[in-house]
């Protein structure tokens, strides 16, 4: 079973923000959350570097393993996506989260800061696949129409990869083969506490 | 004086009764010995079922991504 993955080639990223502007499109988030993000290091030093973060929807998610009402489920393509209709907007999640991934709609105490939203590496929420009740909760559901995150699609660098973990880790094998070690997978180790042997 | 004393008593005596008893029966209630026991969220199978799908979009995506364009 393919597992699902991103992985963001900083020595390609530009800083552009096309990703994020094209996930804000494409979900049609609300206002004041931004699903994808990017961080930009040693910003306009040498060995400046930027990285594109969302979810890393994480092999053991510290999001799950701290929610109070276990809103978290992991799907058959280790997709981590929750549900809002269980959601109470605690913000548990958000303190777990080693990559600053879920955002909430309000700014306020705890369970004024409304419904919970994440990055669903474009795969909707527990709703029926392509419904308009998905559509509104989590944004367009595109893995279920045989396509890839937006993000990463639509990455004019190819800095972004999204897919099968073994394929894209291969992709990014061969560049290093290529070009050599750079960045590093970043943030892979983290969330699929995994052996970058590269 | 003394009779309406009495009376105040008894009228004390029965809703401390009645509240007794009915703190008991709430207590009963709402204990979390008899409560159910939590259950995690399950999606169920249709959620969590796998949606990716090798298509020829997520194909052309992993060829233009790697150096199979540049080989050609």
């Amino acid at each position: 079973m393919a597992r699902m993955k991103f992985l963001c080639d900083a020595d390609r990223c530009i800083e552009c923000n096309a990703c994020v502007t094209a996930c804000k499109n494409e979900h049609e988030v609300p206002w004041g959350i931004n699903r994808r993000r990017v961080v930009t290091l040693n910003d306009g030093k040498p060995g400046e570097r930027s990285i594109s973060m969302a979810c890393m929807h994480c092999t053991d998610a510290p999001c799950a393993a701290v929610c109070p009402v276990n809103c978290f489920y992991t799907t058959a393509d280790a997709v981590v996506l929750h549900s809002k209709d269980l959601c109470i907007g605690c913000g548990y999640c958000f303190y777990a989260c080693p990559f600053g991934a879920p955002q909430y709609p309000r700014v306020g105490n705890f369970g004024s800061r409304g419904k919970m939203d994440k990055c669903t590496y474009c795969a909707g929420g527990p709703e029926a696949d392509l419904s308009t009740a998905e559509y509104e909760k989590y944004g367009s559901n595109r893995l279920a129409e045989g396509k890839l995150p937006l993000c990463a699609e639509m990455c004019s660098t190819k800095s972004l990869l999204a897919g099968d973990g073994d394929v894209i880790a291969q992709i990014y094998k061969e560049r290093v083969v290529r070009r050599g070690y750079g960045s590093g997978a970043w943030g892979w180790k983290t969330a699929y506490r995994e052996t970058v042997a590269i | 004086m003394a009779r309406d004393n009495a009376k105040a008593m008894d009228r004390r005596k029965f809703f401390g009764a009645v509240g007794g008893a009915s703190s008991v029966a709430v207590a009963a209630a709402v204990s979390p010995l008899t409560a159910t026991v939590a259950q995690a969220y399950d999606p169920g199978a249709e959620e969590s079922k796998s949606r990716y799908r090798e298509t020829e979009h997520v194909k052309t995506f992993y060829r233009t991504n790697g150096y199979e364009t540049v080989r050609k």
